[in-house]
């Protein structure tokens, strides 16, 4: 395979995590311009550990997550008490936080007669667990889908099961849903460390792939562009959010007659559909089209 | 069943509830009667958590409830429809009614993730049963969003049915309703959702009140003006005169 296109797809691969990470505080009814933070310091987290610490990659990754469903559920705690606009504010304004504590992060040991560690806002170089191990990008690229196909499965599961339905009743109507008995305050920190779990295995994956990241990489376009892969796709099933991540990085960065271009395709596509389809290409309505032909393609068997 | 002692909750100036006090029998269904803006509505948000009451208590089987978290009233057994309609609209119908077994207290939480396919089963059952007798079941795989008025406060009673809750709430269930819809209702609450529980009812239509309670309430300007039998209660003169300005009935 070409090596370009490993990366196209390995790229759109990782940036899915924290699309269904987005995607998942978008079920519950909370719009999130923060869910970079998460991806970042599961990226750096991760890091640290297998580049410094010297421990091997699959650690890395379930630090990384780990690291991020917990500071998702520390930051969730006070920023749930809002409501709506506030709430979204409150996530910006974290996120950033986090990406200026990575400016000035420094934490460096020395390996081999040089320093490894991050360094500010020069960054965190030589995360090379997966080239030591003699990962090849191909490789990579297959665990990079492994990974992914898990974490749509345990969202076909989500929305089978009634924890998933619960998600959505809090995103339609959250006081009716305290009306069933159900404490949504609850609900929504477990949707939102969900959500800073997934977003951290992205992380974990990109830095590893890159073997380098710095915090300008995780500025607000990242959590604006993870809002958006929902909203185009569809916030009728998990895979909504992959498909608008497909659109934006398979179609319009890949394409290079877009190039140049890209962001105002985007902005003109997300407004687009914004005002035509609010909830994405795949809504919720669409899902339900979808679902009931195919009971039907089933009972007609039987 | 349920002690309302001295109840009283204001926004800004407007008292909306004056010192109210309401006790009723366990299986008694009392119609809830007054003026647009007595309070009818006020007493049914107090009494299930959405806001709080400035003063006063509220017993529910003995159990001080006042001021309680909704979830926490609502699992203690009481299920409401509400007059303006509150449904999943991206929902399916079969779903709106089954979402309202969640937080029931046989279903584990592990079950909220991994149901028991036998226990999952009896419980869609029953979904289904009350989509029949609701007259709703060939509508189930329809989203809720797209319904006919008449069948969305069907499908209300319906999700507030499936939790058999002992105090069940009923916020103008034949509001917007022709006089044929409101019989059909009327006969649906008197066979499936009166029998065994004690409901409140909210309801203009003395037709459809008069033929279901046992007793009425009447509230004008958040105070109960007058409560008993329904045949007493329309002969009241208060009530003859909030409702018609007069004093006196006609002879």
């Amino acid at each position: 395979m070409d090596a370009y296109l490993i990366s196209v797809l390995s790229n759109i691969g990782m940036i899915s995590f924290i699309a269904l990470s987005a995607y998942l505080l978008l079920l519950v009814g909370e719009i999130s311009f923060g869910q970079q933070a998460f991806f970042a310091i599961s990226a750096y987290g991760s890091g640290i550990v297998t580049a410094m610490w010297g421990w091997p990659f699959w650690a890395g990754v379930i630090c990384g997550s780990g690291l991020g469903a917990l500071s998702a559920a520390l930051i969730a705690l006070p920023t749930l008490r809002l409501r709506g606009l506030y709430f979204s504010i409150a996530t910006l304004a974290f996120a950033e936080m986090v990406r200026l504590i990575f400016e000035i992060f420094k934490y460096q040991v020395e390996i081999d007669g040089e320093m490894v560690g991050p360094n500010g806002s020069d960054g965190f170089r030589d995360v090379r667990a997966i080239y030591e191990q003699n990962i090849p990008a191909l490789d990579y690229m297959f665990i990079i889908y492994a990974l992914l196909a898990l974490v749509l499965l345990g969202f076909i599961v989500l929305e089978r099961s009634r924890l998933g339905a619960i998600f959505r009743m809090l995103g339609e109507d959250t006081m009716l849903t305290e009306m069933q008995g159900l404490n949504a305050t609850a609900y929504k920190l477990l949707a939102a460390t969900m959500a800073g779990f997934v977003a951290g295995i992205g992380g974990a994956l990109y830095v590893h792939l890159y073997t380098y990241v710095e915090p300008k990489i995780f500025d607000v376009m990242l959590g604006v562009h993870s809002l958006a892969y929902g909203l185009i796709g569809g916030l009728g099933t998990a895979v909504g959010p992959l498909i608008g991540v497909a659109i934006d990085i398979g179609l319009l960065e890949s394409i290079r007659i877009a190039s140049g271009y890209r962001m105002i395709l985007f902005g003109g596509l997300v407004a687009v559909l914004l005002i035509f389809r609010p909830r994405g290409i795949l809504d919720e309505a669409a899902v339900h089209w979808f679902r009931v032909r195919w009971r039907r393609v089933l009972n007609a068997r039987n | 069943m349920l002690e309302i002692e001295h109840v009283s909750r204001a926004f800004g100036g407007v008292k909306a509830l004056e010192k109210l006090d309401l006790s009723l029998d366990a299986g008694i269904v009392l119609g809830l009667i007054g003026p647009n803006g007595s309070g009818k509505t006020t007493l049914f948000n107090v009494l299930s958590g959405v806001y709080p009451a400035d003063s006063g208590t509220i017993l529910l089987r003995g159990k001080n409830i006042t001021n309680s978290k909704p979830q926490e009233i609502i699992r203690s057994g009481v299920a409401r429809t509400f007059q303006n309609l509150r449904l999943y609209k991206r929902m399916t119908v079969f779903d709106n009614v089954w979402i309202a077994q969640h937080s029931l207290p046989d279903v584990a939480l592990r079950e909220l993730i991994l149901a028991s396919r036998k226990k999952e089963k009896s419980r869609r059952q029953q979904v289904q049963h009350l989509l029949e007798v609701t007259g709703l079941i060939d509508h189930s795989e329809q989203l809720a969003g797209g319904l006919p008025l008449p069948q969305q406060r069907r499908l209300e009673l319906a999700r507030a049915l499936v939790r058999s809750p002992d105090l069940l709430l009923l916020d103008e269930p034949a509001g917007g309703m022709t006089p044929a819809e409101t019989e059909e209702m009327g006969g649906l609450i008197r066979e499936t959702a009166a029998p065994g529980r004690t409901c409140i009812i909210i309801e203009h239509k003395m037709d459809l009140l008069s033929g279901l309670c046992h007793r009425l309430c009447v509230l004008n300007f958040g105070e109960k003006i007058a409560e008993g039998e329904p045949r007493e209660v329309f002969e009241h003169p208060d009530v003859l005169e909030a409702y018609l300005g007069r004093s006196r009935p006609d002879a």
